[in-house]
């Protein structure tokens, strides 16, 4: 008998648990603000359904007894594009959805990896452009506020700049599948080497080279807007460019945003707006999200949507070095009094005055 | 994940083969060098900016992948078998191998013959997830035996029909009387980078740049 939890998997005592609760519920406030009502969807998922947007990363599969097979949920994207698509479809846009709740990942072994994580995040259903993006981008900053990580940065790109370029290199879907094989893995070497292909026109592809080397600031859209002249994609830099507008007249997008054309993970999934979120100094994604206007339309209802997801374990690791939240878990104790009765009265009084307030059970009992 | 414990910026260096490329490499964009040359043992060479952790080659995309180094110098290899996430920037250009099949020289007739016979191959590497990709693209079934070196041992004690492994120059096959049967990949040194690192600190896209200029004065050069 082994009396420890399986690897990846950890038990949470109190002091953290208070902690997570207490960002949880803070995010969640925060969320509110802006109208978005919580949903909960179940931990498993039939593997047909799981696996029809992550193409089959989610790891924990189990057989039922009619001899289903199922798997614990690997994100929340998959599980709230099913209910919105069937049980919320009649629903009048726009949906604004937030949920937070555990979801599970297969690791290698010996990778130390958690296997377990609590996303906590938001679904915009119903409205595109770039009004939606900035108010999905308010919240993520709203939500970063309420956690206690307002010095997080959120890189912000859009993928829609990089397939117009591709479409204006004419190039075969054949080509254009190895580029994107080579974006998501994050491999620029070889995105290079497939731009160095005589067919290519030589500028559009120096163009294109630069354009995912591109980070910075505000400036960056405009430099990337230089970049892709003539190839069709103004109107999706414009499109950023406005979102990034419009937040800046209640945020300090200076210290907050960063445009990162190198953000091009998930493209196959994402058709605009992408961000992932980094606590500074930290090797560490927070989360982030995009617009993904196709996705629901795989489930038979089209619709625009964009959204976040952040994980509760990397924020809480950001915060720990300056526990900058201590959370108060102690409680004044009341001690027997002459009788039972006036002890139990003596600590309800103060409850009802939000005093947390423990029995000592044993000078409890009357004597 | 690791905090930072300090600002400086942390370059994981692998050891081994790559380590006087990788020196020579990093001197050339610009980089303060001198701890790197007179290491001793120590495992962390730091300047005034700078941390340098010299790492088991096969180690560097685990450090940089999670959060021990914000960037690296990693042979292609490396990064192909250990499938872990690190932005890859910049062909460094040096430390080329290339990645073959290789047989007893004289069998390749027997073991084709084999193969049709038995419908599995038995291919001992290094290598098992790049060994394993290869041989799915060209749609033949093995089986894969993981050794941790000298694997052209495996081919001459019969221990496995074929070999795939590194070669510089090709002298250890041939002094084993092994032969090349296929292509599988070619390699170089990579400079590769933390993906949050390399958002969040300009400091790493401005050592890719320094490297890739450094690459491409080489290359003009006309010499290694």
């Amino acid at each position: 008998m082994q009396y420890t939890t399986p690897r990846g998997f950890r038990d949470v005592l109190p002091q953290e648990a208070a902690l997570r609760e207490t960002v949880s519920t803070d995010i969640a406030w925060a969320m509110s603000a802006w109208g978005y009502v919580p949903v909960e969807t179940p931990i498993v998922e039939f593997a047909e359904v799981a696996c029809s947007l992550d193409g089959g990363k989610s790891g924990f599969r189990l057989f039922d007894s009619d001899g289903e097979i199922l798997v614990l949920r690997p994100d929340m994207t998959v599980p709230l594009a099913r209910v919105i698509a069937t049980r919320m479809r009649d629903m009048e846009g726009p949906l604004r959805l937030r949920y937070v709740g555990p979801v599970f990942r297969e690791e290698a072994s010996l990778s130390g990896r958690s296997r377990e994580f609590t996303q906590l995040g938001v679904e915009l259903v119903g409205a595109g452009g770039a009004l939606a993006d900035a108010e999905v981008l308010g919240v993520l900053l709203d939500a970063l506020d309420a956690s206690g990580l307002s010095d997080a940065i959120v890189s912000v790109g859009t993928v829609a700049a990089l397939s117009a370029a591709l479409d204006a290199t004419g190039m075969d879907g054949g080509w254009r599948q190895s580029v994107l094989s080579s974006i998501h893995g994050d491999d620029l070497v070889g995105l290079d080497a497939l731009l160095a292909d005589p067919a290519l026109d030589a500028d559009l592809a120096t163009s294109i080279r630069r354009m995912v080397r591109l980070r910075g600031g505000l400036e960056a859209v405009d430099e990337c807007r230089r970049l892709l002249m003539g190839t069709g994609a103004q109107a999706a830099l414009d499109e950023l460019a406005e979102a990034i507008d419009i937040l800046s007249t209640s945020y300090d997008v200076e210290s907050r945003i960063r445009v990162d054309f190198s953000l091009l993970r998930s493209f196959d999934y994402y058709t605009g707006l992408v961000f992932e979120v980094f606590a500074p100094g930290r090797a560490l994604s927070l989360g982030g999200g995009g617009r993904y206007d196709d996705a629901l339309a795989t489930w038979g209802r089209p619709a625009a949507a964009a959204g976040f997801g952040l994980s509760l374990e990397a924020i809480v690791a950001a915060l720990d070095p300056a526990i900058s939240r201590a959370v108060d878990t102690s409680a004044e104790v009341v001690t027997g009094g002459e009788a039972r009765m006036r002890f139990a009265r003596a600590a309800d009084e103060r409850r009802s005055s939000d005093v947390a307030v423990t029995l000592d059970l044993d000078a409890g009992v009357a004597r | 994940m690791i905090a930072r414990a300090t600002g400086k910026l942390r370059i994981a260096v692998p050891k081994g083969s790559l380590f006087a490329g990788s020196v020579a490499t990093l001197a050339g964009a610009g980089m303060d060098v001198a701890p790197l040359r007179d290491l001793g043992r120590h495992l962390i060479a730091s300047t005034a900016d700078v941390d340098y952790y010299i790492v088991r080659p096969t180690d560097v995309p685990t450090f940089v992948a999670n959060g021990g180094a914000d960037c690296a110098i990693c042979g292609k290899d490396t990064l192909l078998e250990s499938e872990l996430s690190v932005v890859e920037l910049v062909d460094l250009d040096f430390g080329a191998c290339r990645f073959v099949v290789a047989e007893p020289a004289g069998a390749h007739d027997a073991i084709q013959a084999r193969y049709r016979h038995h419908g599995v191959l038995r291919v001992a590497t290094k290598y098992p997830r790049i060994t394993a990709a290869y041989y799915d693209s060209i749609g033949v079934q093995v089986d894969i035996v993981k050794l941790h070196g000298n694997v052209e041992l495996a081919a001459l004690t019969g221990l496995a029909d074929r070999i795939v492994d590194i070669t510089a120059t090709g002298t250890t096959l041939r002094e084993n009387d092994l032969v090349v049967e296929a292509d599988v990949l070619e390699s170089t040194a990579r400079f590769v980078a933390n993906p949050a690192s390399l958002r969040t600190d300009p400091r790493v896209a401005g050592l890719a740049t320094a490297l890739e200029m450094h690459v491409s004065n080489q290359s003009k050069g006309g010499h290694e």
